[in-house]
């Protein structure tokens, strides 16, 4: 039997936090809830969550500000939410060490997808990554630098292997375009989104099998890409 | 004393007496040589001609300086004795007499005609110059526009070294200067004041020399002003009036859209309501397939509420004039493959096509809001497009510009509807038949017009499509792509 991972909401909508209360409860989880930005962050320091979910719209402080605060000392995971027009936030949220991020109003099934990733992540961090990861028929080496799609290798460039090996090392997490071109290009390059955009295109052509309608190589406009793979 | 030194430190009206003067002096010359064969009778005439001259040329003063100079001269050298300005025959005093009397007149008539000319002249080319001033600033409508046409009028007529006007405004004073850039330290020579009918509204200042307008200028450069603020009331009224018709426009726009809206939101509510208090009434147990169906009717109606809230936030944003495009170089399969998704997912019985060339460059733009246009326009032609038939998106390149179109097997428009699909709140079909809020493609002309593009609609041979261009250059530039 293992330990029920501990949530803390912080959100100043008590409807939200109602729902949220009585959807995670049902799933096992333990939950706490907190309504102002001072509020949270002192039940973060208390409780000791495993994972955090962040409203960027807060009564009291910038949740960008919030993020700031807690990645002072921990590392815990943290999901932002907000809402659509606000992907400037999300990105400087993202930037300030959020994991995750969701557009509100969101379906339960995608929060639990991210809740499940961020502590995934969360546990991994101090053991060592998984070098292969698969995503539907694709295997990725991340050691070997090595694609297969099946038993057939697909070639791909030292960029384009890059970059998918960044996306992939970090399957179901939202990775930002700054984040991306600084890790994969360089720091010089960060705004270069032009660059990931031909990038994107051609690994697309390569790894999917309907490139128009990407499953594994997926766009968060405005904000970044996300790399599908297996559970 | 002073007065009488500053007159004649006027060289203007000093010269033309000393040439007046010197005329006489050369027709004294002239006579001298011939004095033994010429009757005085005809002397006196000889003596008249200089006398005229300077009174036509130069006005009374002059000819006025030519008769007593005349007189003095014919006394002098014609009149016996030469040579000294005594007279012995009483007849020769009646000619003298005469001859004074008779130039002064002539003098006064000649330079009173001659001023009366001038005059009219004068007021001809103040006349021309007003007209020119009235007819340019008739042309401008902005107080920008007229403050410069007012000082570049001023400036030219008036010769000036610099014209200033400044104007009071509601926020701050406005400065315009002629030439533009130019400035003085030194006080203006004039100064005339734009006397508004609700208070002053500025001034004009000139700058000219060390020389001072005399009264014509005086009374023209007040001329100048009253136009100038005729034009500047006039613009004031009539952007008034403008503001008011567009406040009362979007008064209606307002309330419509309120009265469309709160009908729009009330229907997937309606349903959702109906739906979520049958799931959960204990009187009644619903078998599997009916609650699935109940809670995807929830989930859709969800979704359309979210889609339409947006729309309203993005055609609130557009109509203030607040759009804010967050422009980056975007991959146009990247943009429509959410937008695609959805419309899958809306309406399972059409079929949707795709037709966009690999290699089209990347484009310049706001990636959510060109989602949203995509999505309206499928979301449009899933509702005018009967069910199974094909939705096909389309995208090339043509000299630099990226036209895309979205067509489906709907029914044509009426050519007179074909531009009025954009306006807001324009729906083609009686609206009780197609839900939305009519504000789909009014929201996509927005934004691609704020993406410097075009849109329109056509009907085709066997359906009908709205197309679109953008531009794929930012700022004249093209994005400077990695090799690959």
């Amino acid at each position: 039997m293992t330990i029920q991972p501990h949530i803390l909401v912080i959100d100043d909508e008590p409807q939200i936090l109602r729902a949220l209360r009585t959807i995670l409860s049902a799933r096992q989880f333990r939950v706490s809830t907190a309504s102002t930005a001072a509020e949270g962050l002192a039940l973060a320091a208390a409780g000791q969550p495993d994972l955090i979910i962040l409203d960027l719209s807060l009564p009291d402080m910038d949740g960008i500000q919030v993020c700031g605060h807690l990645r002072a000392w921990t590392q815990t995971p943290i999901i932002v939410l907000s809402v659509r027009d606000a992907e400037r936030d999300k990105v400087a949220a993202l930037d300030r060490g959020a994991d995750d991020f969701l557009t509100k109003p969101f379906g339960i099934d995608e929060l639990l997808a991210r809740i499940r990733v961020a502590l995934r992540h969360a546990t991994q961090t101090p053991a060592p990554h998984k070098t292969v990861v698969t995503a539907g028929p694709l295997r990725i080496d991340l050691a070997g630098f090595t694609v297969k799609r099946g038993d057939e290798e697909i070639k791909l460039t030292a960029t384009e292997f890059k970059l998918l090996a960044y996306l992939a090392a970090n399957a179901g997490r939202v990775l930002t375009h700054r984040s991306i071109l600084t890790h994969v290009w360089d720091p010089a390059d960060a705004d270069h989104v032009e660059y990931l955009r031909v990038f994107i295109r051609q690994l697309r052509k390569k790894l999917e099998d309907s490139p128009e309608e990407p499953k594994y190589l997926l766009s968060e406009p405005g904000i970044g890409y996300r790399f599908i793979a297996d559970d | 004393m002073r007065q009488i030194w500053n007159f004649l430190q006027d060289e203007r009206r000093v010269l033309p007496a000393v040439l007046a003067v010197l005329s006489t002096g050369a027709v004294t010359v002239a006579l001298l040589a011939l004095r033994e064969h010429f009757d005085l009778a005809i002397l006196v005439l000889a003596y008249m001609l200089p006398v005229g001259l300077s009174a036509f040329l130069w006005g009374f003063g002059p000819g006025m300086a030519a008769s007593l100079a005349s007189f003095l001269l014919l006394n002098y050298y014609f009149i016996p004795p030469y040579g000294s300005l005594m007279i012995h025959q009483s007849q020769h005093i009646l000619v003298l007499v005469s001859f004074l009397v008779l130039t002064i007149s002539i003098s006064q008539l000649v330079g009173r005609m001659r001023d009366s000319l001038e005059t009219a002249r004068r007021r001809e080319n103040e006349t021309k110059r007003l007209y020119d001033l009235s007819l340019d600033l008739s042309g401008s409508l902005i107080e920008h526009g007229i403050l410069n046409t007012l000082a570049r009028h001023t400036f030219e007529t008036f010769q000036a070294d610099l014209v200033e006007i400044l104007l009071e405004t509601d926020s701050q004073p406005e400065m315009v200067s002629w030439p533009v850039e130019a400035g003085c330290a030194s006080p203006p020579v004039a100064l005339a004041s734009l006397q508004g009918s609700q208070g002053l509204l500025g001034e004009i200042r000139l700058w000219r020399g060390e020389e001072s307008l005399n009264p014509a200028e005086s009374r023209l450069l007040q001329l100048f002003a009253s136009q100038g603020v005729l034009a500047l009331e006039r613009t004031r009224l009539s952007s008034a009036a403008t503001r008011a018709r567009i406040l009362e426009e979007s008064d209606q726009m307002k309330s419509a859209l309120l009265s469309s809206v709160s009908h729009e939101l009330r229907t997937p509510l309606a349903t959702i309501k109906a739906s979520v208090t049958s799931l959960r009434d204990d009187s009644f147990t619903w078998d599997a397939a009916a609650r699935t169906d109940l809670l995807a009717v929830i989930e859709e109606e969800t979704d359309l509420l979210n889609q339409l809230v947006g729309n309203l936030l993005n055609m609130s944003r557009i109509q203030a004039g607040a759009l804010q495009l967050e422009r980056e170089w975007n991959d146009l399969h990247e943009v429509i493959e959410p937008a695609l998704r959805h419309a899958r997912a809306a309406s399972p019985s059409h079929h949707f096509e795709m037709d966009i060339p690999d290699d089209l460059p990347l484009i310049f733009m706001d990636y959510t809001l060109m989602e949203q246009v995509f999505n309206n326009l499928f979301s449009n032609s899933i509702k005018y497009s009967p069910p199974g038939s094909t939705i096909r998106m389309r995208a090339f390149l043509v000299n630099g510009i990226v036209q895309a179109q979205v067509i489906n097997q709907g029914p044509p428009v009426s050519e007179q509807n074909l531009e009025r699909i954009f306006e807001k709140f324009h729906r083609v079909t009686a609206a009780e038949k197609i839900t939305g809020t009519g504000l789909g493609l009014s929201i996509c002309k927005g934004i691609i017009e704020a993406h410097q593009g075009h849109i329109w609609a056509e009907n085709l041979p066997e359906g009908f499509t709205i197309m679109f261009t953008l531009p794929i250059e930012a700022e004249g530039a093209l994005p400077d792509l990695p090799t690959l």
